[in-house]
C-alpha cells in the first residue's frame, strides 16, 4: 500500500513534463483504485447426501485493484487488471436458506482485456469496449461450524471444502475520461462468465455460476 | 533521459501490484473454523432412547468399540454437543429398563432415558422415564443463557395410542381405557363428551380419544418447556417432533399383519393401508399441537424430524442410504405380541461387520434402522445433520 502511493505520488511529480499525453499507439498507462465483484450465482444441487435442493450462494466484496494499459493501436488496448484477491462468503441457499455462511474462499482472477477505445487518441472521453480471458484462481477456502454441523462432520474430522480453478469469458465496457495530458478516470463494468466445482471432504460436490458483475473504477497515470 | 526515468517508475509500479496480488494469495492454506457462532458451554439434553447416551450402559443403536464413552457410537445430541467442543453422558443410570432403581450423575446433562415418554402410564410420578421428569431434574439443576437444550419426546407415546388401538380393535380395550382415565383425570367430562361426539361409535370414539390423549401430551410437553426451561433462563431450545413412526420396521410388520388378517392381497393392504393414515394422522395430531403451543417463543426452535424422516423413507438415495426396511441388529427373541425383539449389547459394528455371507463389511451402514424402531449410526448422523439446519437458521450454530 505505502509503496503504491509512493509510486503514486512519484508519478504526480512527473505531470509537469511534457510527453506526447494522449492514447497513442504504444503507451502504457497504470490505473489504482478499487473493484466491487458481486456474484450472481446459479446454483446446482448438492449431490447426494444432502438435503434435496441443497444450495449455495455467494456474498460480494470491495477489494483495491488497479490495472496497467497497453494501446497497440491508437485504438486497440490491451488491458490487465491487478490487485488484492477477493474474498467471497458462501452461504446456504434452497433447502439452507438462512443457515448463514457455510465457508469462504479467496479468488485471484487473472484476467487479460483486448479492448476497442472509440474516439481520436486525444480525445477527452473515451468509452471502450472490450473482451477478456480470466483465469480464476480459488485458494484459501475455509469451511465453518455451520458446514460441519450440516455435512456430519465433527471437531475431530472437520469437514473442509476445495473449489475448482477454472477459466471463464469476461465480456467488457467502459469508459476513460482525461483529466489532462497524464491523469485519467477509467471506470468498466464487466461480467465473468465462470463456473467452477465445490467439492467437499465429505464427497459432495455442487456446481455452482458464479458470473460475477464486477464494478471498476481507478484513477491512472499515462507515461 | 526522462524516458528511462518512466520507464523505471513503471516497472515499479507494476511490481507493486503484481506483489501485492502475489503476497496476498500466499496467505493461509485453507482448512476449517469450527467456532459456532453461538457461545455454548453446556448442552443439556431430555428425551427417550433416540438421545440416550447410556442410561442403561449402552446406546439404541448399533454399539462402536465400546457401549457409552470413548470409542462409543456418536448418537445425535451427541454430534450436535460436539460442534461446540462438549461431550455428553448419561445423567441416569439404572440396571433395568423400568428404572426401578437409579443413580444420578450430577455431572453430566444428558437427561434422555431410553423408554422415556411424555406419560409413562402405570410408572411412578417421579420416575425418570418421563421426560417431563426429566424437564423437571434439569431445571432444578439450572438453566443458563449459554446453555443448549435438545428435548425429544412423544415417539413412544404415539407408539402406546397405536398399540392401545390395535389392541381395542382385538377386544383388549384395557390400554385405551388407562389413557382415556388419565384424560378424565386430567379433565373430568373429557371422555363423555368425546363419546357423545362419536356418537355412540366406540371405534369411532377410540380414534377420538386417542388423538385427545395425544394432543393433551403435546400441550404437556410444550407447557413443561415454557414454564421449566426457556421461563429458567435457557436462550436455545431445540424441539424434535415426532418421526412418522409408522414407517418403522416395527409398524410396517403391524400393518402387514393387519393386512393378513384383513383376508390378504389387494383388499387387505387397502385396509392397512387405512390404517396406516388414520396411524399416522395422530402422530401429526400431536406435532401439530407440539408446533402450536410452542410457536411464538424465539427461544425455541421446532425440528422438523418428522417431515425428514418420510423423505429419508420415500427418497433414500438422495441420503446415501440403501436399505430402509430391514434392520441391521439380528432378531434375538420375540415378544409377547409375536414381534422380533433386538439386544443392542450384544449388536456391535464389529459384530455386523463379521456377518458372514455378506458381500462388505460395510454392508450394514447405510441402512436406516438398527433395530425395527432405531436408526443406525448414519441414521443419527443424518438426524444431526437436521438439527444443525434448524440451529444455524436460528444463528446458533
Amino acid at each position: 500500500m505505502k509503496k503504491f502511493l509512493r509510486i503514486a505520488a512519484g508519478a504526480a511529480a512527473l505531470t509537469a513534463c511534457g510527453l506526447a499525453g494522449a492514447q497513442s499507439a504504444g503507451t502504457w498507462s497504470a490505473r489504482i483504485g478499487a473493484t466491487h465483484l458481486s456474484p450472481d450465482v446459479s446454483s446446482g444441487n448438492l449431490s447426494a447426501p444432502s438435503f434435496p435442493n441443497t444450495k449455495v450462494d455467494a456474498k460480494s466484496d470491495t477489494q483495491l485493484t488497479g490495472g496497467l494499459t497497453y494501446m497497440v493501436t491508437d485504438n486497440f488496448a490491451l488491458d490487465v487488471p491487478l490487485g488484492l484477491p477477493f474474498k467471497n462468503d458462501l452461504v446456504g441457499d434452497g433447502a439452507l436458506a438462512g443457515v448463514g455462511k457455510l465457508g469462504s474462499t479467496k479468488v485471484l482472477a487473472a484476467t487479460v482485456f483486448a479492448q476497442y477505445r472509440f474516439n481520436a487518441a486525444n480525445a477527452a472521453f473515451r468509452p471502450y469496449v472490450g473482451l477478456g480471458v480470466t483465469y480464476a484462481w480459488f485458494f484459501d477456502e475455509k469451511t465453518t461450524a455451520t458446514l460441519n454441523g450440516l455435512s456430519g462432520g465433527t471437531q475431530a474430522n472437520p469437514t473442509t471444502a476445495k473449489l475448482d480453478n477454472k477459466f471463464g469469458i469476461t465480456p467488457q465496457i467502459g469508459f476513460v475520461y482525461n483529466l489532462n495530458d497524464r491523469w485519467f478516470i477509467d471506470a468498466a463494468y464487466y461480467k465473468s462468465f465462470l463456473k467452477s466445482t465445490i467439492h467437499l471432504s465429505t464427497g459432495q460436490s455442487i456446481k455452482v455460476k458464479f458470473n460475477p458483475d464486477v464494478f471498476a473504477i481507478g484513477i491512472g497515470y499515462r507515461f | 533521459m526522462e524516458v528511462i526515468i518512466l520507464a523505471n517508475q513503471f516497472k515499479l509500479l507494476a511490481a507493486a501490484l503484481a506483489t501485492a496480488g502475489l503476497l496476498a494469495a500466499c496467505g493461509g492454506g485453507g482448512g476449517a473454523d469450527t467456532t459456532p457462532k453461538a457461545k455454548v458451554t453446556s448442552v443439556k439434553v431430555m428425551g427417550d432412547s433416540l438421545s440416550d447416551s447410556g442410561t442403561f450402559g449402552f446406546k439404541f443403536t448399533v454399539q462402536g468399540s465400546a457401549p457409552t464413552g470413548a470409542g462409543s457410537t456418536m448418537i445425535w445430541p451427541e454430534r450436535i454437543a460436539d460442534q461446540y467442543s462438549q461431550s455428553l453422558c448419561a445423567h441416569y443410570r439404572a440396571g433395568d429398563e423400568n428404572l426401578t432403581s437409579y443413580q444420578e450423575v450430577a455431572s453430566c446433562t444428558n437427561y434422555a432415558v431410553g423408554g422415556g415418554r411424555v406419560n409413562p402410564l402405570g410408572a411412578p410420578a417421579t420416575s425418570p422415564l418421563s421426560v417431563l421428569v426429566q424437564i423437571q431434574a434439569a431445571s432444578k439443576a439450572g438453566f443458563s443463557a449459554d446453555d443448549l437444550v435438545i428435548i425429544d419426546g412423544g415417539a413412544n407415546d404415539a407408539a402406546d395410542v397405536i398399540g392401545a388401538l390395535i389392541a381395542a380393535a382385538k377386544g383388549n380395550s384395557q390400554p385405551l381405557n388407562a389413557m382415556v382415565a388419565w384424560l378424565d383425570s386430567k379433565a373430568p367430562g373429557t371422555s363423555a363428551a368425546l363419546m357423545t361426539q362419536a356418537g355412540g361409535d366406540a371405534s369411532k370414539f377410540a380414534g377420538l380419544a386417542a388423538g385427545a390423549y395425544l394432543q393433551t401430551l403435546a400441550k404437556a410437553l410444550a407447557g413443561s418447556i415454557a414454564q421449566n426451561v426457556v421461563a429458567k433462563g435457557a436462550t436455545r431450545v431445540a424441539v424434535l417432533n415426532v418421526p412418522a413412526i409408522t414407517k418403522t420396521p416395527r409398524f410396517q410388520m403391524v400393518l402387514a399383519s393387519i393386512a393378513q388378517a384383513a383376508g390378504g392381497g389387494d383388499q387387505g393392504a387397502a385396509v392397512a393401508a387405512k390404517q396406516e393414515a388414520s396411524f399416522d394422522a395422530l402422530v401429526q395430531a400431536f406435532n401439530a399441537q407440539l408446533a402450536a403451543s410452542l410457536a411464538g417463543q424465539s427461544q425455541v426452535a421446532v425440528v422438523d424430524f418428522y417431515t425428514e424422516f418420510k423423505n429419508q423413507i420415500s427418497n433414500p438415495a438422495q441420503y446415501d442410504f440403501d436399505n430402509v426396511k430391514d434392520p441391521v441388529c439380528p432378531v434375538t427373541g420375540v415378544d409377547g405380541s409375536g414381534l422380533p425383539t433386538y439386544t443392542f449389547p450384544t449388536c456391535t459394528a464389529a459384530a455386523l461387520s463379521a456377518t458372514p455371507g455378506k458381500t462388505s463389511p460395510d454392508w450394514w451402514q447405510h441402512h436406516v434402522f438398527a433395530d425395527s424402531f432405531h436408526p443406525t449410526p448414519y441414521g443419527h448422523q443424518q438426524m444431526s445433520q437436521l438439527v444443525s439446519r434448524a440451529l444455524a437458521q436460528k444463528g446458533w450454530l
